[in-house]
């Protein structure tokens, strides 16, 4: 990819991270990773944002936090799972408390493996998901 | 006086995590505040029942990712004292340089945070930076950046050789001169004093009425620190508790910027005394199941930790409880954010540090 | 319990300077399998395990602790579903947080809590997830699932 026509900002929710990921997240922000050189900014407005990355998988409370989020986002969106607990759950899919991986309730376009999820496979998930962007837009217009 | 309930979170630009407080607002000032937490809630002291006390300590370890290190150590030492295992010398050292480590690392992580939440990006972004010097030590000494799983009951899993060590405290030593510019700004900026001198004050009374723990009861001139008692191993270093007296908002983040300095004493002092050599033993292994109970203490970069596990002789422990320092720094918030001003709400829950799936677990 | 005499003890403790360390809650369910490898002597000497509690209580404990010496001061009483635990919120501010999480997770009745969250504090799936039914339900689950795991991999193996 080229070029990005537009740059996607992102929406980052923690579900019920354990804060491995979060951080990882959010350390990709800094100076040693900086995905902001692909244009892409954090944002916490979901009014603004493109692109949900969501850290740790849905339980009983966050689970209407979730949809709500995605609701409030423009279309075209992408949603990325990061982590072992958002894609399916991961070390605590047993407990009470967890319905599972954030596909639960969400269309997820990217799953990014790892617990917690590198720094490096965490761009690569929101590069992906800026692929999947670029085609959902191209397909509605 | 008409009243306003403003929801702060779950999702808010200042706290990566889910908390939500009703603050309940008179104009501008803060009267009450009601907390709601349970976005995190995964029911975590519940895995005891399906994994084998042998595992249980990687689940121990993500009750956080970002006190990782301290979770594993906690539960492994507390059934350790369970079993009657005794933990080689090397090993003990190690694990006390990892958790200094990884104190440095937490603390480094939090003040950035906490300059993003005063609207300082550039401090941020400093932080963060040193900290993934941090965490490249961590990556080659352990394996892994956030979650290392070194270890285990009755030691450690790898060794770190002398070399390694050296060059470790070399360069802590270079990040801490490093940081000291940084520190420099966090104590001097005009626009930092402005924001955060006086702001939220915590007296040495309500700290102690109200149960702080760790760097929040430090920074009101309590002097509390389990590391004070000598237990695993900390009777063999020199070491006194960080404390201030002003109980505000800039009292805090001084407690930390002031511990980073101090763990990094800390490393160089382990590394000094610690017996030197290849292929010593790390590890003695436990024999048969756990019976019976034990209480353990960790200072941990937030505050103090106590776990408590209850083993019954079977594979799978009977109860496993961790009280974190944020459930016990919770009602101190609460405390201080009735009757600030709806600005420095924000400020005021940074400087507690707060961890939210430490304290849902 | 005895009301009067525990809130007596706690008042002391409060008195004494003492820290609030720890609330805790053990949902006693009798052993299923005998406890495997367990020394019978160690077992012996821990008076409170290994124990057969009567059915359906809990053991609950309140830790207390001194910052000067370091030591905790443990009351540890046994309650039934239906038993009322007085709050010790009065004396100790923080333990609201404790004993909404009791109320919540064991279903235990505390009585006088001074920020009572009403069973709103973690509102999980299961509701009472450490009350005796759920824990012995869960435990069920996981037996009969090993049991049709260990029957599946006896028939490939026969077949084999
Ligand atoms: S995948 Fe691992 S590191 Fe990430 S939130 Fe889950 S438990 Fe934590």
């Amino acid at each position: 990819m080229s070029f990005f026509s537009k740059s996607p900002w992102i929406l980052h929710y923690d579900a019920s991270s354990c804060n491995g990921c979060d951080i990882e997240v959010l350390a990709c922000l800094t100076p040693l990773y900086d995905v902001e050189r692909f244009g892409v900014v954090n944002t916490g407005n979901p009014k603004h944002a493109d692109i949900l990355l969501i850290t740790g998988s849905v339980n009983e409370r966050n689970i209407d936090i979730i949809e709500n989020l995605y609701r409030q986002m423009p279309d075209p969106k992408v949603v990325v799972a990061v982590g072992a607990c958002a894609c399916s759950g991961g070390i605590f899919a047993r407990a009470y408390n967890i319905q599972g991986g954030i596909d639960k309730v969400l269309p997820v376009d990217v799953y990014v493996p790892g617990c917690a999820a590198r720094p490096e496979s965490i761009i690569d998930g929101v590069i992906k998901g800026i692929g999947a962007l670029e085609m959902k837009r191209k397909k509605s217009a | 006086m008409k009243r306003t309930i403003i929801p702060f979170g779950p999702q808010h630009p200042v706290l990566p995590e889910p908390l939500v407080l009703d603050l309940i607002l008179e104009d501008e000032r803060v009267v009450d505040a009601v907390p709601t937490i349970g976005y995190i809630h995964r029911g975590l002291e519940m895995m005891v029942e399906r994994v084998e006390y042998t595992e249980m300590g990687f689940v121990a370890e993500r009750i956080c990712g970002i006190c990782s290190f301290m979770h594993g150590m906690g539960y492994c030492v507390s059934l350790e004292a369970i079993m009657n295992v005794e933990v080689p010398e090397r090993a003990r050292w190690l694990r006390i340089i990892w958790a200094e480590i990884s104190r440095v690392q937490s603390h480094l992580l939090w003040l950035g945070l906490g300059a993003d939440a005063f609207g300082f990006e550039n401090l941020f972004m400093h932080c963060w930076r040193m900290r993934e010097e941090i965490l490249d030590i961590f990556e080659k000494t352990t394996g892994g950046r956030i979650i290392h799983s070194v270890n285990r009951i009755g030691g450690v899993k790898r060794d770190v050789s002398d070399a390694e060590l050296a060059a470790i405290v070399v360069k802590l030593e270079e990040l801490g001169k490093a940081f000291e510019k940084t520190a420099n700004v966090f104590g001097k900026d005009p626009s930092i004093r402005h924001r955060l001198s006086g702001v939220g004050v915590l007296s040495a009374d309500d700290a102690r009425a109200v149960d702080a723990v760790g760097p929040m009861a430090r920074a009101s001139g309590v002097v509390m620190d389990t590391r004070l008692s000598g237990t695993y191993g900390y009777d063999q270093v020199d070491f006194e508790p960080v404390t201030e007296t002003a109980g505000d908002c800039l009292a805090r983040v001084v407690v930390r910027m002031r511990e980073v300095q101090q763990s990094i004493g800390l490393v160089r002092q382990a590394v000094e005394k610690m017996p030197k050599g290849e292929g010593m033993p790390l590890e003695n292994k436990p024999r048969g199941n756990p019976v019976g109970e034990t209480y353990t203490r960790l200072e941990q970069p937030r505050g103090e930790v106590l776990y408590y596990v209850k083993a019954n002789g079977t594979k799978n422990l009977e109860r496993f409880r961790a009280r974190t320092p944020t459930f016990a720094n919770i009602p101190a918030m609460i405390k201080l954010v009735r009757g600030c001003d709806l600005a420095d709400v924000p400020n005021i829950i940074l400087t507690i540090d707060p961890c939210i799936s430490c304290t849902e677990r | 319990m005895d009301r009067e005499a525990f809130l007596a003890r706690v008042g002391e403790y409060h008195k004494e300077g003492r820290r609030l360390a720890l609330i805790n809650v053990t949902t006693l369910v009798p052993a299923a399998a005998p406890a495997h490898g367990a020394k019978p002597e160690a077992a012996a000497t821990e008076a409170s395990v290994g124990e057969t509690a009567a059915p359906d209580q809990f053991e609950i404990t309140w830790v207390f602790e001194n910052d000067k010496d370091a030591t905790l001061e443990k009351i540890r009483e046994q309650v039934g579903p239906a038993d009322i635990i007085p709050s010790i919120s009065e004396f100790f501010g923080a333990a609201f947080l404790y004993e909404n999480e009791i109320h919540e997770l064991f279903g235990l009745n505390v009585e006088g809590i001074n920020l009572d969250l009403q069973g709103q504090l973690y509102k999980t799936a299961t509701k009472v997830p450490f009350s005796h039914a759920a824990v012995k339900a869960r435990l069920e689950a996981l037996a009969a699932k090993t049991a049709a795991a260990a029957e599946a991999k006896a028939t490939t193996e026969a077949k084999a």
